[in-house]
């Protein structure tokens, strides 16, 4: 993992100290809200329903064991002994007092964290591939990029007063793990004629009120050129986004608006001007940050594993081994995803004594690493195979055994209106309950592959857009009402889902999605193919039938 | 027969906990403390308003509806109604925005 040197140490310190004084004048009233409210924003800490809330950024999502406990503490000392991890990879405590808040700083300081550059129309933390520097598929760790984009979009004095927040995404492997497609910037890992590995870089996605699937504006942009193309997208956005409306100004709304070739000549005319300059990055800067981020030191293990031997004799765990964990590039290991999703608990929510467990359990087995990811799961990302099941135990102890990765419970929820200040309807009990109604693992298997992502208002931070079944709460006359959508999809194949008619009250979404389900399951052509495959046979109209009748 | 009313409602500076403009004129935490304004108060209620905020003890203060029903106060909003009651899912068997240590007042 980075270590900070010691401008990062020094930067975070000076910030912690300046907030500190900020909210102490506040407090005093020497400041009033008018002018706090831009500061408190920029270190993170938001005002919600029934308290302030803290955001606290987790770079690309990777987390130390260290990390982890320092969370468990702050959650238990300052919070009130939870916190909730987003799907953007970051964590939020929902409860801190405003006095508190330049302790919790200091706590993150001392573990290398903060929440500086988590709010604001700035570039927010880049996110990535959960199995980033794991996974078996990945052509490239994406996290040495990750890193440096991380180091120079901080503070980036340019780009502090962007016309709207801008977030950036990237993976290293072909299968799209990080919804980059659906992020202001995504890169994929690509490679040149030459067989060389760069950046292939799409611009302008996200969900939203006007969700959009990125352009890929270029193929192929180098290492050593990617901080000076991206400087000058940048540019492009900082000088034509539109401020003139904040519904219209993110990046994609100027790239739908102006054309891609468009953005294109400006963005190449920009990077003519900036490539081979100040912000050229040359190999021993990457090699210098690559070197963080090698892997660690794997011992020769079993490799084997027998599923029917461990189905026969505990079926839990062999669910567990099925579902969620993910293949490894090194043999003998595998990446194991830790789930968030229990059986009527709110999704990403852990309890300081779970983070704890977290920490412990990655020490133990995965070389004190743990990732976030955005599908607001834990991930320890190097486990060795013969370890799973005393590392299953561990889980069991703790309430985070469950084996649901993948299914249909295994959703992404927003916080909604139960906390949420910008909420229409709310999103945590819709899951529970539908979390409830699915519990059956045999019933989530037959179902196989389902993702179904709840948003609380069209802001989409639970990506309904892109959810096989997408769930979003609006407001019709003082009431909830939920509209359901399908045929989205987060990865490489990326697709905004449609909505399939007028929304329903909370109580008939349950229904509503057996329904679909139950449709798909009629009109799959085999087991093997999934709900999203099915639904891209098929089209909207045997849901819409199903669910709405012909009217 | 139901009237509608007003409550003045904000959220206190040290915790965020929501609060409420109370019968004696101070801010306190739950909904039953909470005056209720009728048409003829607009002028009072202003007033009440203008001195709280400039208290510099509390953020982002508003007026919702309420309907007296059998006794309670029931808010229009179903977000107002969470506001008072605090989250619908809260995480385990407490309520989380009551009481110290959350609420400063
Ligand atoms: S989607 Fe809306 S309700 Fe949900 S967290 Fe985002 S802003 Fe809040």
């Amino acid at each position: 993992m980075y270590r900070y040197d010691e401008f990062d140490h020094g930067f975070v310190k000076a910030r912690t100290e300046e907030f500190r004084d900020q909210v102490e004048r506040r407090v005093a009233g020497q400041l009033n809200e008018d002018q706090f409210r831009p500061l408190r924003l920029m270190n993170g800490l938001y005002l919600q329903l029934h308290a302030y809330m803290l955001r606290v950024a987790i770079p690309y999502g990777t987390l130390s064991a260290t990390q982890m406990r320092r969370l468990a503490h702050i959650a238990r000392t300052y919070d009130r002994g939870y916190g909730h991890f987003t799907t953007r990879q970051n964590i939020q405590f929902n409860w801190p007092r405003l006095k508190d808040v330049p302790a919790i700083l200091d706590e993150l300081a001392g573990v290398e964290m903060h929440a500086i550059q988590t709010s604001g129309n700035c570039i927010r933390n880049v996110t990535t591939d959960a199995f980033a520097g794991a996974a078996a598929d990945e052509v490239i760790d994406p996290r040495p990029v990750a890193e440096i984009i991380r180091q120079w979009s901080s503070v980036h004095p340019e780009f502090t007063y962007l016309p709207r927040k801008f977030k950036i995404a990237i993976t290293g492997a072909p299968n799209d793990r990080a919804a980059v497609k659906f992020h202001d910037i995504g890169l994929m890992a690509s490679a040149n004629a030459q067989g060389e590995i760069g950046w292939a870089v799409h611009v302008g996605g996200g969900m939203g009120r006007t969700p959009m699937i990125g352009k890929l504006i270029n193929g192929f942009v180098p290492h050593a050129d990617l901080l000076a193309y991206l400087e000058s997208i940048l540019r492009v956005y900082n000088r034509y986004g539109r401020r003139d409306n904040k519904y219209k100004a993110r990046v994609k709304i100027l790239v739908h608006e102006e054309g891609l070739d468009a953005i294109r000549d400006q963005v190449e005319a920009e990077f003519e001007a900036a490539r081979g300059g100040v912000l050229t990055l040359p190999q021993t800067e990457l090699d210098r940050i690559a070197a963080y981020f090698v892997p660690p030191e794997f011992a020769e293990v079993a490799t084997e594993f027998d599923l029917e031997v461990e189905r026969r004799r505990d079926p839990a765990f062999a669910r567990f081994v099925e579902n969620n964990s993910f293949p490894h590039r090194q043999p003998g290991y595998a990446s194991v995803t830790v789930s968030l999703k229990p059986v009527g608990g709110a999704p990403g929510d852990a309890s300081a004594e779970q983070m704890d467990v977290l920490a412990d359990l990655a020490k133990k087995y995965s070389f004190g690493e743990l990732r976030v990811s955005h599908e607001q799961n834990i991930v320890l990302p190097h486990v060795a195979i013969s370890d799973l099941r005393d590392l299953h135990a561990g889980l069991v102890a703790a309430g985070l055994a469950t084996g649901n990765i993948g299914s249909i419970t295994d959703m992404i929820a927003c916080p909604g209106l139960d906390y949420c200040a910008l909420a229409n309807a709310r999103s945590i009990p819709v899951a529970q309950e539908l979390s409830r109604r699915f519990a059956d693992p045999a019933r989530q298997k037959q179902i196989g592959p389902l993702k179904i992502k709840i948003s609380g208002c069209i802001n989409a931070c639970g990506h309904h857009h892109v959810g096989h079944i997408g769930i979003l709460g609006v407001e019709k006359k003082g009431t909830e009402l939920y509209q359901i959508t399908i045929g989205g999809d987060a990865t490489e194949q990326a697709s905004i889902g449609t909505i399939l008619g007028p929304g329903l009250s909370a109580e008939q979404v349950p229904g509503a999605v057996e329904t679909l389900v139950d449709t798909y399951l009629l009109a799959r052509a085999s087991p093997e193919e999934s709900f999203i495959a099915a639904h891209r046979r098929l089209g909207d109209a045997p849901f819409k039938e199903a669910l709405y009748g012909s009217r | 027969m139901k009237a509608e009313l007003d409550i003045v409602t904000a959220n206190e500076l040290l915790s965020g906990a929501v609060v409420y403009l109370g019968r004696d004129g101070a801010l306190h935490a739950g909904l039953a403390a909470a005056r209720l304004f009728g048409p003829d108060k607009t002028a009072e209620r202003d007033a009440l308003i203008a001195k709280a905020r400039a208290s510099g003890r509390i953020v982002g203060i508003e007026t919702e509806k309420v309907a007296v029903e059998a006794g309670g106060v029931l808010p229009q909003r179903l977000r107002e109604r969470i506001r008072a009651n605090g989250p619908t899912a809260p995480y385990g068997p407490e309520r989380q925005d009551l009481g110290a240590p959350h609420v400063s007042l």
